[in-house]
């Protein structure tokens, strides 16, 4: 009998589908490895199982018995233990106190028992005892710890909980090979006590030094389950990848795939920033140019280092041939820059204000505005809501009375009102409905047709494929390759993605 | 983030609903319930001559509340607690500049503004450049400030407001309103355009609601939230001086009782202290309310420990019936 079994789940944020199927098996005393694309869903399964994410339809059978897992507390009483991709850790505390943190050992039920605290540290630290690095010890607050420090204290936090069911989504993402040798050796340890493990690692080799079977996910659904002792790099691929090979890129380019473009509006040399480094590449007039690869790896850092919202060290950028060294979005407003993010709520939106307010900001600044008068604002607006298609009342409704799709236009209009030379893209269409997205690129591709350079990031995989002239794939923060041509192709991307991570 | 589309019933209720949630409507109809108890308990409360001192004094009270008004428009926490502290200094210095003479009226004020400006810029550059929260470098501030005051005092007499400023701020004027009270009028103006119809004033709320999206669509974030804080301190110089008028002479700390009731105005008048939405027409109703419910304590012979107790009292459940919609929002 299965461990713990996930049978038809499904999950729908609005009108997103983040799960349409979910099926897996798990046994014990196995690693199970859980592999798919960006937004294939494995996450959302993840959090299923662990209870953080109520499914809408499917069971989750855990020992034979179906079980409705209404929350983490409930995920913990039942055995399931996971590891967080973002990570959990109170930061002030010593290693000692996290590790235990889910589970306080206490006298009396009410004091803190520090000797027991200090036990269990020293229990779960010892297999990495070697390769914790200067300045570990069960007494050090997290906070002082470095990254891989601290991921590995939030395994340690995970195998403290001895549940049956352990869930790692991307455990080793900061680690190096030594450490990971060691975490796979708990891992193998743990495997012959019976215990059940579900893994998660976009590194490929990772994946057939640990796993004993694999299961791939794709657009929200389960593929298929395989044992991994019967399979090679390329048949998981391949697997990903499904029947879409047939899928060629189009974008802007014709029959034999070369591009027509205008001269080179924006060339960046060898930059660098946090989360990337040794950036080079130029974007010319009309290209749209996709950056492709796993979730952050450089991505969208190069994007706003670009837009001068986050610091970079090193290199050269030039923009029209002149040289271009704006460390703040005013400065890079002003020379022609725009940034539009995914993220409305924290980048975008400003909230309770009307419509009109949330696009005029830009406008304000590209025209060295002193007043506002609405009259002459709206006139100026009206262009680029209308070319969005963009549906509201009246202007001076306040922005939240929109769909998130119309709330994200107004954003995106407040950087068309005054086009811009260059137009960064930072995964924008991120929970919007299909027809806005379709939409969306239609002008995205419009905007190319007129002049303008874009540069476009997207976490699906399909807008990059269907949209970028070219695609830059970024892995560990530096450009893996570039696609080009009749290489656009989904397995390439992939192949890229993964062999590189 | 709500994704309610509007539809044409639910705008209708909403519109009823939101009036009856219109700060200033509740406020305006408070101001007309508590003349009328005034009358009540003591008769001649409500006459002309009454509401005229009044409104005087709800001017001053409605100066300093400006400037905490854009202060607390600006968000992230913004709040000015050293404007008591300004308004006291302001009013000795404009006092010993002026020294009962009409020529000094003019060097004063240049000087009052200048210095409070000054204090302005220390708070907001303590805010932005050094990250020090409002709250505590405001606070901390008022500290300075009250030492301050204590060290010009001792080095120089209290002086006296130049007659003209005495009848600015407390003969009538023109259509048998004081100067002040059109200064006031003349404020309310300044407040209205400054807010609707800039850049200045649209990137304050701009800033209050979403700092983060503000400075990602050029907004000068910091530049803005230091000029709040310059704006205030001027507005507190203004007000300083008026009560130099009012009063003919300055007294130690005249000024420390605004500090609370300038932020109970503005939060009266709708502007919650999350800041991003709100405006002054507001605040001014929300002076000339606090002001009718301390004469009316005053008359029923509750002293300055009760009127302090019922002030903060009344900040409380404000905050308690206008909370709720920050809260709501998340």
């Amino acid at each position: 009998m299965a461990k713990l079994q996930v049978r038809g789940a499904r999950k729908a944020y609005g009108a997103t589908i983040a799960l349409k199927r979910g099926d897996m098996v798990l046994e014990s005393g196995e690693v199970h490895v859980l592999i798919g694309s960006n937004g294939s869903g494995k996450s959302t399964l993840c959090k299923i199982i662990s209870g953080s994410v109520r499914p809408d339809a499917g069971e989750v059978i855990i020992d034979g018995r179906p079980v409705t897992v209404t929350g983490p507390q409930m995920a913990r009483e039942l055995g399931i233990g996971i590891f967080y991709q973002e990570l959990s850790l109170a930061a002030h505390r010593t290693v000692a106190e996290n590790i235990s943190l889910a589970r306080l050992p206490a006298n009396a039920g009410v004091f803190v028992d520090h000797a027991a605290v200090g036990a269990t540290a020293e229990r779960y630290m010892a297999p990495f005892a070697d390769v914790l690095g200067d300045g570990f010890a069960a007494d050090t607050p997290v906070v002082k710890l470095r990254a891989d420090q601290r991921q590995l204290v939030e395994i340690m936090k995970t195998l403290a909980t001895e549940a049956p069911v352990l869930i790692f989504d991307e455990p080793t993402s900061a680690l190096d090979s030594a450490q990971v040798e060691r975490f796979f050796d708990v891992l193998r340890k743990l495997r012959g006590e019976g215990r059940s493990i579900i893994f998660i690692s976009h590194r490929m080799d990772e994946i057939f030094a640990i796993g004993d079977r694999v299961t791939i996910m794709r657009d929200g659904e389960t593929v298929t389950t395989m044992a991994l002792s019967d399979a090679d790099h390329d048949m998981v691929i391949r697997a990903m990848v499904g029947g879409q090979e047939a899928l060629i890129a189009t974008g802007n380019a014709d029959d034999e795939g070369t591009r027509r473009t205008g001269k080179t509006i924006l060339s960046v040399q060898n930059i660098s920033g946090p989360g990337f480094s040794e950036i080079s590449f130029s974007v010319a007039a009309g290209e749209i140019v996709g950056f492709g690869g796993l979730h952050g790896q450089g991505q969208s850092s190069v994007l706003r280092a670009l837009f001068g919202a986050s610091r970079r060290q090193a290199g050269t950028i030039t923009l029209n041939g002149t040289p271009y060294t704006a460390t703040a979005p005013r400065a890079a407003i002003r020379q022609g820059m725009a940034y539009i993010s995914g993220d409305r709520g924290h980048d975008g939106v400003i909230t309770d204000r009307p419509i009109l307010e949330n696009v005029t900001p830009v406008h304000f600044l590209r025209n060295r505005l002193t007043f506002a008068f609405p009259g002459r604002l709206r006139a100026a607006v009206l262009p680029a809501l209308q070319a969005l298609r963009t549906k509201y009342a009246t202007l001076s409704h306040p922005i939240s009375s929109l769909s998130g799709g119309n709330q994200q236009k107004i954003v995106i209009a407040r950087w068309l009102t005054d086009p811009p030379q260059v137009l960064l893209l930072d995964d924008p269409t991120k929970g919007i409905d299909l027809a806005t997205k379709t939409e969306l690129f239609a002008l995205i591709r419009e905007l190319a047709e007129k002049g303008m350079a874009i540069i476009l990031y997207s976490s699906e995989d399909s807008e990059l494929l269907t949209n970028a002239d070219r695609i830059l794939v970024f892995s560990g923060g530096a450009i893996a390759r570039e696609l080009t041509g009749a290489d656009r192709t989904r397995y390439n991307l992939y192949h890229a993605a993964y062999e590189a991570a | 983030m709500s994704a309610a589309e509007p539809g044409i019933g639910r705008t209708a209720a909403l519109s009823a609903e939101r009036l009856v949630r219109q700060p200033i409507i509740v406020a305006l109809a408070l101001i007309a319930a508590l003349l009328v108890a005034g009358e009540l308990l003591s008769p001649g409360f409500a006459s002309g001559e009454q509401i005229l001192r009044l409104l005087i004094v709800a001017a001053l009270l409605g100066i300093v509340a400006a400037g905490q008004n854009l202060v607390i428009l600006g968000g992230r926490e913004g709040i000015d607690l050293s404007v008591g502290g300004v308004v006291s200094l302001s009013a000795i210095v404009a006092g010993n500049i002026m020294n009962g003479a009409d020529a000094g009226i003019v060097p004063a004020i240049l000087a009052c503004v200048a210095i409070g400006g000054l204090f302005g810029l220390i708070n907001g550059v303590g805010v932005t450049l050094l990250r020090i929260p409002p709250l505590v470098m405001t606070l901390g501030m008022l500290g300075v400030l009250q030492g301050l005051l204590v060290v010009v005092r001792q080095g120089i007499p209290s002086g006296n407001a130049a007659p003209a400023l005495s009848g600015f701020v407390t003969q009538p004027f023109l259509l048998g309103l004081p100067g002040i009270i059109w200064l006031w009028i003349g404020i309310g103006a300044f407040m209205a355009f400054l807010l609707r119809r800039t850049v200045f004033g649209h990137r304050i709320y701009a800033i209050g609601s979403n700092e983060h999206a503000a400075a990602m669509a050029g907004v000068p974030v910091r530049l803005m939230r230091v000029s709040l804080f310059i704006l205030s301190g001027m507005f507190a110089a203004i007000a300083g001086i008026c009560l130099l008028g009012y009063s003919g002479q300055s007294f130690a700390n005249v000024g420390e009782q605004y500090m609370l009731p300038s932020i109970i105005a503005v939060v009266f008048g709708g502007t919650p202290l999350s800041g991003g939405k709100g405006g002054y027409t507001g605040t001014m109703a929300g002076a000339v309310l606090l002001v009718i419910l301390q004469s009316i304590l005053t008359t029923i012979n509750i002293d300055e420990a009760g009127r302090q107790i019922v002030f903060g009292a009344t900040l409380l459940v404000l905050m308690l019936f206008y909370g709720r919609g920050r809260a709501m929002r998340g």
